[in-house]
């Protein structure tokens, strides 16, 4: 600290000079709409400490902005409180505005009156205004003890980890290589390329997918600034943004970069297994390379296939087929430990299996093909030549009719719709027309979206080349049995018509759903995912590509689904976000770690035993806890575990919650609920419960901590102990913790709490744990009109218990 | 790339695998069980035949999957089985 700013802080000891501004914002109507802020700010004025208190239509503009900034030089303010929308939102943007006019911007609050107020009370303007007065006199309670910190700068490491090498992988690493960073490219599979090096042309512009993509797959192959790191996964990911340590396991391939992929070894392996590059349309061997155009263009060994197992060799055909004796049965797992600043994943997506839709009997059918295999089917490189042929009896089609929306936009698949089927289906038909000009077409859909750029006039080219688009789904899809043949039978909704049509093939055109192992991922980069599943991002429309997790940024179909000039798109954006990031080469991190008390702490060593992140330890000369803070994460929890009072968290100290809680019940307490929500997930939840107009209660008083395992047990006794009908503690899910697992002691205390409860006669129902992220605002919603239930079956006696009770304990 | 594989290759005709003929000489066997133990295909198991050393030959459970690798043959100590691929110009 400078000596400014010492003084500073000496000067805020004494409570007398305590002067807030506060700033009721109207966001037009959307705050003003359902809650009377100009009684808000006269209600704020007579707050103890307020010097200033007023309304404005929005804050967060430049004029708004300036209001503050002179308010603080001339009214001498040293806390400012806006009142608006959420700190997740706003809050870098009135910290600046505090900075610029001189003040620290750790002496800046906010009282989230838009998503946690008028947006789920719209209907009760009364109450909601009463609700916005609560938030903001908590605002003021924490305002007035808050300090001014500073924040400490750490190095970035300047190279970059991309998972996924598929297109947008591949793009992002490029990239950055370009830019002149360091860029290591992990993917799982022998060869990068993914989901685009299996498909055969892309819309709208029709040209070949692989012959666009194969010389980026060699210029990342190649690129003296990229290390690629095949048949590769991320075992593990420590550290935090800048300083990310990361293990990768290398699986061996048993054959080494002295192959020169003559092939001459494929064709003498006895053991034979369905390529997955072709989904099982063509054959493999034992040793085999991918497909042709793979990178690395090395061969590998399937040692899951191959006769040869652990050390025993008992086969060595390919050994003695190897010209150059690339062939390695001793090649070993390896793992290397990476450094790097960034990390962008683009581990990409499954498509859906729509064998789990009966009526359309794929497996049961043989000419019922998904989408995926039309592709290798047309593509010339494909298991038959270009040929679409069906499988039943390798013969042309003359009709083939194309389903849509399989595992899209219904409950028998998933809700969301996953935006490139219907393009692809309009180019395959397209694709049909140019080989086999008269084969007849169908296009079974619900709606077709057409809304890229150029899809439309693709759209009206296969409208002008015959293809007919049938409004309805099939109820059913019958095969005859003795052609082979299938009929489909439904609904055409615009003609409120019956349809019965036949065809000699039928393509699914399924839909594209989250990888199956996105939960490990997620671990393993403290991700959040979305109630479709698939990365959430850090901000919908302002941060697309940042994960809510520093450092770390997100490309193509992980994120969400899209096409190919999308994911592109994002991988470059992605790229960039990254590259903003190591090129300014350092970065502050928040002032919320904790500071020791010294005098406290006898070094039991339970905060050692309970950080998530290994930055706690006991010294063992001084016997007094020491903290690492350029490993911590300040989730709070030691502080929350301390049995001594001895950890002070900076920016969330004990006398600033308690603060809160004081002000929170001071009037009709026995009516309200306090919910602790961690700032990740449950917090987020909350605000994404108020973006989507959520409707819920109005007696419940958020806190925001960083992460549930912040909520010390007394926090909740004292709720208990002011007359709080009931406490809710919310959290990431177990497994999800932004701080790794610190909310498995959340779990713990909240357990303890329920037995002690039970212990002192009080109904433990009074006391809520639950997990939600940030897509589950709707869980929340609900979870408060549940706890709703229990406020109002609380009768005062118990109230009273639970005062007397918790102040003794 | 987890997606569901189910169909029979289409090229499954064309791929040649061949095919082995394993042949054993039964009355050279001393039971040792190194080609049952060893074969990466599970083509042989025990016998309750005796031969005239007294001793189980192995016997063959499926020779259609024997890959031709001639493991059996390099650890017989007994020189007692060999395999040969099978002639199928006329078709087997």
């Amino acid at each position: 600290m400078t000596k400014a700013e010492l003084r500073e802080t000496e000067k805020i000891g004494s409570v007398e000079d305590i002067r807030i501004g506060v700033y009721v914002c109207h966001c037009g109507l959307n705050i003003a709409g359902s809650v009377d802020c100009e009684d808000v700010a006269k209600f704020a004025a007579d707050l103890p400490h307020v010097v200033v208190s007023k309304d404005y239509r929005y804050t967060c503009s430049d004029p708004g902005q300036e209001l503050i900034r002179n308010d603080i030089k001339e009214s001498k303010l040293n806390r400012v409180v806006v009142a608006s929308c959420s700190p997740r939102l706003h809050e870098p943007t009135f910290r600046r505005v505090c900075e610029e006019a001189g003040l620290n911007k750790y002496l800046f609050e906010m009282a989230n009156i838009r998503e946690h107020c008028s947006w789920v009370h719209l209907r009760d303007r009364k109450s909601a205004t009463e609700k916005a007065k609560d938030l903001v006199r908590m605002a003021v309670a924490r305002a007035v003890l808050l300090e001014p910190e500073k924040e400490n700068t750490v190095p970035i490491i300047r190279k970059a980890l991309v998972i996924g090498g598929g297109v947008a992988g591949i793009q992002a690493a490029l990239d950055l290589a370009d830019t002149g960073y360091h860029v290591y490219l992990v993917e799982r599979e022998p060869s990068i390329g993914g989901r685009m090096a299996q498909i055969d042309k892309t819309f709208p512009t029709m040209d070949c997918s692989i012959c666009i993509l194969a010389p980026k797959m060699a210029d990342a192959g190649r690129h003296p600034n990229i290390e690629l790191l095949t048949n590769s996964e991320v075992l593990e990911v420590k550290g935090y943004i800048g300083n990310f340590k990361v293990k990768v396991l290398k699986k061996p391939r048993y054959v080494t970069d002295e192959c020169s992929a003559c092939g001459e070894c494929a064709p003498v392996c006895s053991v034979t297994v369905p390529n997955e590059f072709d989904v099982g349309l063509a054959t493999r061997h034992g040793i085999y390379i991918p497909f042709p155009q793979a990178v690395p263009s090395t061969y590998i060994i399937d040692r899951d296939l191959c006769l040869n197992k652990e050390n025993i060799i008992v086969c060595d055909k390919c050994v003695k087929a190897c010209e150059r004796q690339a062939i390695d049965f001793e090649m070993n797992p390896e793992t290397v430990e990476l450094e790097v600043g960034t990390i962008v994943a683009a581990t990409g997506a499954d498509v859906f299996d729509p064998a789990s839709l009966v009526e359309y009997g794929y497996t049961k059918f043989p000419n019922v093909i998904t989408s995926l295999e039309f592709e290798r089917l047309i593509n010339a490189g494909g298991p038959s030549g270009g040929h679409l042929i069906r499988p039943s009896d390798m013969k042309i089609p003359k009709t083939v009719a194309f389903i849509q929306c399989v595992g899209s936009r219904s409950e028998k698949g998933h809700l969301y719709c996953s935006n490139v089927c219907c393009m692809n289906t309009i180019k395959d038909s397209l694709l049909i027309k140019e080989h086999w000009p008269e084969t007849k077409i169908y296009v079974f859909y619900l709606d077709i979206r057409a809304y890229g750029k150029g899809f439309e006039d693709l759209y009206r080219r296969a409208k002008k080349e015959g293809v007919v688009f049938i409004r309805g789904l099939p109820a059913e899809v019958i095969e005859d049995r003795k052609t082979r043949n299938l009929w489909l039978v439904g609904e055409n909704t615009l003609m409120k018509k019956l349809y019965r049509v036949n065809a000699e093939t039928v393509v699914l055109s399924i839909g594209i759903e989250p990888r199956k192992d996105s939960d490990a991922v997620q671990r393993l980069l403290t991700l959040s995912r979305t109630q479709d599943g698939f990365f959430m991002e850090a901000h919908p429309k302002l941060r697309p590509v940042d994960a809510p997790t520093g450092g770390i940024f997100l490309a193509g179909c992980a994120e969400s689904p899209k096409d190919i000039k999308d994911s592109v798109t994002q991988a470059s954006a992605a790229a960039a976000r990254a590259g903003i990031l190591m090129a300014k080469g350092n970065i502050t991190v928040e002032a919320i770690t904790p500071r020791l008390i010294a005098e406290n702490c006898t070094g039991c060593g339970v905060c050692a035993k309970i950080c998530p992140f290994n930055a706690v330890f006991v010294d063992e000369e001084s016997k007094k806890a020491e903290f690492i803070e350029a490993a911590c994460g300040g989730c709070g929890t030691c502080a929350a575990g301390c049995p001594f009072n001895a950890i002070k968290m900076r920016h969330f100290t004990d006398e600033q919650i308690l603060a809160q809680l004081n002000a929170a019940t001071k009037e009709n307490a026995d009516k309200k609920i306090v919910a602790f929500c961690c700032n990740w997930c449950s917090y987020a939840g909350a605000d994404f419960a108020g973006v989507s107009r959520m409707q819920y209660s109005t007696n419940v008083r958020i806190i925001r901590t960083m992460c549930s395992g912040r909520v010390a047990p007394k926090f909740v006794e004292y709720a208990f102990s002011r007359g709080a009908a009931a406490v809710l503690v919310s959290g990431c899910h177990l497994g999800d913790c932004h701080y790794i697992n610190a909310n498995y002691q959340t779990a713990k205390r909240v357990e303890k709490l329920w037995k002690k409860m039970e212990r002192l006669g009080l109904n433990k129902d009074r006391l809520q744990l639950e997990w939600v992220n940030a897509s589950e605002g709707e869980r929340l919603a609900t979870k408060i009109k549940e706890m709703q239930v229990i406020v109002s079956s609380v009768n005062a006696e118990e109230i009273d218990n639970s005062k007397k009770m918790m102040r003794k304990g | 790339m987890p997606v569901r594989i189910w169909r029979k290759p289409l090229d499954a005709e064309k791929i040649k695998v061949k095919k082995a003929e394993v042949h054993i000489l039964k009355n050279q066997c001393k039971g040792c069980g190194f080609c049952i133990e060893f074969c990466p295909k599970q083509v042989l198991e025990t016998s309750d035949e005796l031969n005239i050393k007294g001793s189980h030959p192995p016997k063959i459970v499926d020779e259609t999957k024997c890959a031709l690798c001639g493991f059996c043959t390099a650890v017989c100590p007994d020189f007692a089985i060999f395999t040969i691929e099978k002639d199928c110009k006329e078709g087997c």
